[in-house]
């Protein structure tokens, strides 16, 4: 039983990055990855207590126009094989994945940049196949693109299914408890980092008042997420058609006034 | 070589839209990018536009070069592209290939913005508040979405076909529209989450005589809920916006100080 939930997480790192880099459907992202990874592990609960943990971080970092950046994903995966093997309890599995997670997470920036490296062979081999006119073997050059970004992912994985618990075994009967509470308390501020990281690339300063609104009825509402994104969606619904028909009427008619009290205006 | 009649199917369209969806950033690579990958989605049906070998290689090297776009996106640029290629095949390459260098850059603009920053910042908030409670429908909810996009994204590439640069140029304004109220949307579900999960309690105890004050509870929560969250948002919101530091040693940098203020004490579970 160990043996092929150890092989299954190794496989879902093998996909995730393809998928993330292509269909996006089950994609990199840790509370993603964590539904699955709790579904093989058999540990529902602890893997979305972890992936929710990593999702949080990973909320500002998009990796556009082909930049790298840390692998949550990767981190989540192998921080939840790992927590649900080592621990009991969800505060020291939190610890546990933080421990395990946050470097292997480090290490997939270094090897997105080497898998984007070796593609430029890929790449390479590929045209000249096709100037050749070896057109089947062109294709089976391509094949090794998404190879290599699996393997890029699938390897660190094993190595953690294979030595990580046993590692983290031996550690967690020597480390002190103000350790893995130090740790514990670190799950729960990094998720400001991502949430900072996304406050720079949205128009945080333009929208405050949606800021403090959402704030207002989280913080003292104690309104369920959920609702606080259906009143986001009605602000954002709201804003859309009233500046839809602006941009339509100015058009029409330039000297037209449009000051109706619109809290939204500029 | 000219074809007047289109050769193409229904089923060639969706089978090079699937092609390229599975292989777009699979091989990429910093001199040509998203380059080879169009290579793979497209070749299939540029072989039926070309059954002339030197056509073929001539089309195939265009679709070689430098090419980067928000991947969703390019479903509309490509399949544009191959209904040019299909109605004026190689007299067109260099059109198709102005084209696709010009509309990248735009489309890249908006796409990345509502693709890759607002539809996960949105969905992630969701799914990993309902996480953090062991609560997996937040991600299911995802997924669903996630399988629904890629039905919407064959047919974007077929949209892409059949209509090409008309569709892209009307729905420019409405675009930059949707993306503001995207954002509007988002920023209230960041707001939200900011006091529901992350959590500072400090240990600290004020004692005078045979009075204690925790500080959290008597101070710190009298004021305003989750201030302690607030202040830390606001100062690595600083610190990122400065520059000074990577994100990588910040992170690094709130472990660090996490595990000090733990062993004196200072902050608890």
């Amino acid at each position: 039983m160990e043996i092929i939930q150890g092989l299954l997480i190794i496989l879902l790192s093998f996909w995730m990055v393809i998928d993330q880099q292509g269909l996006v459907i089950v994609t990199w992202f840790p509370i993603m990855v964590a539904l699955f990874a709790g579904l093989i592990m058999g540990d529902m609960q602890t893997a979305m207590v972890i992936g929710g943990t990593f999702q949080l971080m990973a909320l500002g970092v998009a990796n556009i126009g082909g930049s790298s950046v840390p692998n949550w994903g990767l981190a989540a995966l192998v921080g939840i094989y790992v927590a649900i093997r080592t621990t009991n309890n969800i505060e020291e599995a939190k610890a546990v994945a933080l421990a395990v997670g946050v470097p292997v997470g480090m290490l997939g920036i270094q090897l997105d940049v080497l898998a984007k490296i070796l593609n430029s062979y890929v790449a390479q081999a590929a045209q000249k196949a096709l100037n050749e006119r070896k057109f089947k073997k062109m294709n089976h050059i391509l094949m090794v693109g998404p190879l290599i970004f699996g393997l890029s992912t699938a390897i660190p994985t094993a190595l953690c299914v294979i030595f990580g618990d046993k590692i983290v075994n031996v550690i967690l009967d020597v480390v002190p408890q103000w350790f893995t509470d130090g740790l514990s308390i670190a799950g729960n501020m990094l998720p400001v980092v991502g949430i900072a990281l996304l406050l720079q690339v949205m128009p945080a300063k333009k929208y405050l008042t949606m800021l403090i609104i959402g704030f207002i009825f989280s913080a003292y509402l104690k309104m369920p997420i959920f609702g606080i994104s259906l009143l986001g969606f009605a602000l954002a619904y709201y804003f859309f058609t009233t500046n839809m028909k602006k941009s339509v009427a100015s058009v029409n008619n330039e000297s037209v006034d449009f000051d109706e009290g619109d809290e939204f205006d500029e | 070589m000219s074809n007047e009649e289109l050769v193409l199917t229904k089923k060639d369209i969706n089978k090079a839209a699937i092609r390229y969806m599975f292989s777009a950033c699979n091989i990429f690579n910093y001199q040509t990018q998203q380059g080879p990958a169009i290579v793979f989605g497209l070749e299939k049906s540029l072989r039926k536009i070309y059954p002339d070998d030197d056509d073929y290689v001539a089309s195939l090297n265009n679709h070689y070069k430098y090419f980067n776009t928000t991947t969703w996106m390019a479903n509309i640029i490509l399949g544009a592209s191959l209904a040019m290629e299909e109605k004026d095949g190689t007299d067109s390459l260099e059109t198709v290939q102005a084209f696709k260098t010009g509309m990248m850059g735009p489309l890249a603009g908006i796409g990345d913005t509502l693709i890759w920053v607002l539809y996960p910042t949105i969905m992630g908030s969701i799914a990993a508040y309902m996480g953090l409670e062991g609560n997996p429908t937040g991600a299911i909810i995802w997924l669903l979405f996630n399988i629904f996009f890629v039905f919407f994204r064959i047919k974007l590439f077929s949209i892409g076909y059949d209509s090409g640069l008309k569709l892209i140029t009307s729905l420019g304004d409405k675009l930059s529209v949707f993306t503001e109220a995207a954002s509007v949307m988002g920023l209230t579900v960041v707001g939200a989450l900011i006091p529901s999960v992350v959590k500072i309690n400090t240990g600290i105890v004020f004692k005078t005589g045979d009075v204690e004050m925790p500080i959290q509870t008597e101070i710190l929560d009298k004021i305003m809920p989750a201030l302690l969250p607030v202040a830390l948002t606001i100062l690595i919101y600083k610190i990122i916006a400065n520059k000074k530091m990577s994100v990588t040693s910040i992170i690094f940098l709130v472990i660090g100080i996490s595990l000090v203020l733990s062993f004196f004490g200072v902050l608890t579970v």
